[in-house]
């Protein structure tokens, strides 16, 4: 990294940190520290919302999905813009109308104290660990760029994000949201047109997307219903619906987000704005992916792009048949970049014959490149029997330091950082939020004094954060980061969202009805994840399903489970 | 769209009010981006394949 770069990145966080120092000055109490006072309008709302879901993993992680497996993850964002609908309409006036801190206070109104206590917990232990992998994904960029242990890193940066969450509270997180929202699409927007600057003379990104199409990286619409195919576009809009709903819905680092509105209006409107712009942001972000996919067609690709187990192969007895794979793995790129030439050309004469041969032959040079890089890694699995296959978190960064100018490459960490700290601030705000208020304020009775409780809120956010370090230690075990936390969070969500749907529509459930329900549905989501192989965006309608039908006929069976009266 | 407005409902109601109401009108805008989104990639799936 250049001196410019380190000027970038420095200056980037400097300013995220004062400018959340400053926004934070004055507050009074909790309402203030966990949910901004309730004084925010909608665009702040909306880029809230939004840099709450972007985290670093998106740029990192999403990208190099767009380069492995092509683009077709983005039929998993096709539900939200539906979710953002139902969600505006139903959760929104009544969370506002209740005047609740957390989405689980609103469960105790409706149903009765274990229901909110069994949601809660479920939250806390599904965002403690998601809050890992968000700490963990800035880390692995350090230590790729600065060759720093990974173990301390996470450690380091840890740190860095509890400071600024623990000190600025919600309505900095809302704020600085804004301002690192604004950079992150000011990032995006100079890292797409650099990398189209950097495709060879004579290629457009059209030519370059079409290449990549033809080996499968434009692959966003799949209409093929089919249980096991992890994205298509039924899965995305009823499985990826469910997600966001209870994500958007029920969690409360998304809930808290919104219910800084100053009113119904406000906080609808940035749910809005979140479901009209989050498919054309994801489709940007894939879009990258794909042509960087497009650039390594042109351009020989590294063999792996985890840097650190081709350091140890190459100072290895291994190391000369690693080099005479990787020399495999070049020659193949060779002729691979040659017949991409041969294609674009084809298409730039549109002549169809010459189209389909070189479409051909591409497919099969590629394949060619494909085996050559699955011999060198074999070599680097002989060294490393543990070494993790999957280096899709490692692609986009390996672009951006071998290929970006300087000063573009701090850009690029300053992004990250900004959308780790955006999505970190907020997951530790509503873990802090829902251990004091569902926890610590209602099940342990604690609280009372104003001053106490922000001095608790504080505590806790650095206790949440220790938890969330701990857990990153094992993040890179998971594989595809935005795969790993959107798994995990299948695992719960359903089961919360069908607690949820069943407090706003099934009027007649009481609450042992749906706390039972919840349980085995809960075990139900669990033994589909060990034992089925149905994908994981299904266990969110497994887990809703379960819980809506099991307690509606569990309070049909038994009158004494239901619901006495239909007001609170 | 006001705030007051919008706020007078009735303080005391926990049930989701209707889906459908004044806002229906952004709803359905989000709607169909959505549906012109999900064709417009679909034509570029079957053009770049």
């Amino acid at each position: 990294m250049s001196g410019l770069d380190w000027l970038v990145l420095v200056a980037a966080l400097a300013l995220f940190v004062a400018y959340g120092v400053w926004r934070s000055r004055g507050e009074r109490g909790l309402e203030d520290y966990l949910l901004a006072g309730r004084t925010l309008g909608w665009p702040m709302v909306a880029f809230s919302v939004m840099a709450t879901q972007a985290s670093a993993v998106t740029f990192l992680s999403t990208p190099g999905q767009a380069y492995a497996d092509g683009m077709r993850f983005l039929q998993f964002y096709f539900g939200l813009p539906i979710a953002m609908v139902v969600l505006a309409a139903t959760a929104v006036p009544i969370y506002h109308r209740l005047g609740v801190y957390t989405a689980y206070e609103y469960l105790e109104r409706r149903f009765d104290l274990k229901t909110r206590t069994l949601a809660a917990l479920l939250f806390l232990v599904q965002r403690g660990l998601a809050a890992g992998v968000t700490i963990y994904a800035p880390s692995l960029i350090l230590s790729v760029v600065l060759g720093w242990n990974i173990q301390w890193t996470i450690v380091a940066i840890g740190a860095l994000v509890m400071a600024y969450t623990v000190w600025g509270g919600s309505r900095a997180v809302s704020h600085t949201h804004f301002l690192m929202f604004g950079i992150l699409w000011f990032g995006l927007a100079v890292v797409a047109v650099t990398i189209a600057r950097r495709l060879p003379h004579g290629v457009s990104v059209l030519d370059a997307l079409a290449v990549a199409g033809r080996l499968g990286r434009v692959n966003i619409v799949d209409p093929r219903f089919d249980l096991a195919n992890r994205y298509n576009l039924w899965s995305g809009l009823i499985g990826g619906g469910f997600l966001a709903l209870s994500y958007f819905g029920t969690d409360q680092s998304q809930v808290g987000r919104y219910l800084t509105g100053r009113s119904v209006v406000q906080s609808r409107l940035g749910l809005l704005f979140n479901g009209l712009a989050k498919v054309p942001m994801q489709f940007l972000i894939l879009g990258l992916g794909a042509t960087v996919f497009a650039f390594y067609l042109f351009t020989p690709p590294p063999v792996f792009f985890d840097p650190g187990p081709v350091q140890q192969v190459e100072h290895s007895a291994l190391a000369p048949q690693y080099e005479a794979a990787v020399a495999r793995h070049h020659a193949a790129a060779l002729v691979q970049a040659e017949r991409a030439r041969a294609l674009v050309a084809a298409r730039h004469d549109h002549d169809v014959a010459a189209i389909a041969t070189a479409g051909s032959a591409l497919e099969q040079a590629h394949r060619d490149v494909e085996a050559a890089r699955g011999a060198a890694v074999d070599v680097l699995v002989r060294r490393d029997p543990g070494l993790n296959r999957n280096d899709v978190n490692y692609v986009f960064l390996g672009f951006v330091l071998r290929h970006l100018p300087a000063g573009i490459i701090g850009l690029v960490l300053a992004m990250v950082f900004a959308a780790s700290m955006s999505a970190s601030s907020a997951e530790m705000t509503a873990l802090a939020s829902t251990t004091i208020v569902d926890v610590w304020k209602r099940l342990l009775r604690g609280g009372g004094v104003p001053r106490a409780e922000l001095v608790a809120s504080r505590v806790i956010t650095l206790l949440w954060g220790a938890f969330a370090i701990g857990f990153a230690e094992f993040a890179g075990k998971l594989g595809s980061l935005v795969e790993a936390v959107n798994i995990l969070g299948s695992l719960f969500y359903g089961t919360i969202l069908g607690i949820f749907l069943t407090a706003f529509y099934a009027k007649r459930v009481g609450g042992t009805a749906v706390f039972l329900a919840a349980l085995v549905a809960e075990a139900l989501v669990l033994a589909c994840f060990r034992w089925s192989k149905i994908s994981f965006l299904w266990f969110n309608v497994v887990g809703c399903l379960t819980v809506v039908g099991l307690s509606s006929a569990l309070a049909a069976l038994r009158p004494s489970w239901r619901r006495a009266t239909e007001s609170v | 769209m006001s705030d007051a407005r919008d706020d007078e409902a009735d303080p005391a109601a926990v049930g989701a009010p209707p889906l459908l109401g004044r806002w229906s009108h952004l709803y359905a805008l989000v709607l169909i981006a959505l549906a012109i989104e999900i064709a417009v990639f679909w034509v570029l799936t079957r053009a770049l394949r």
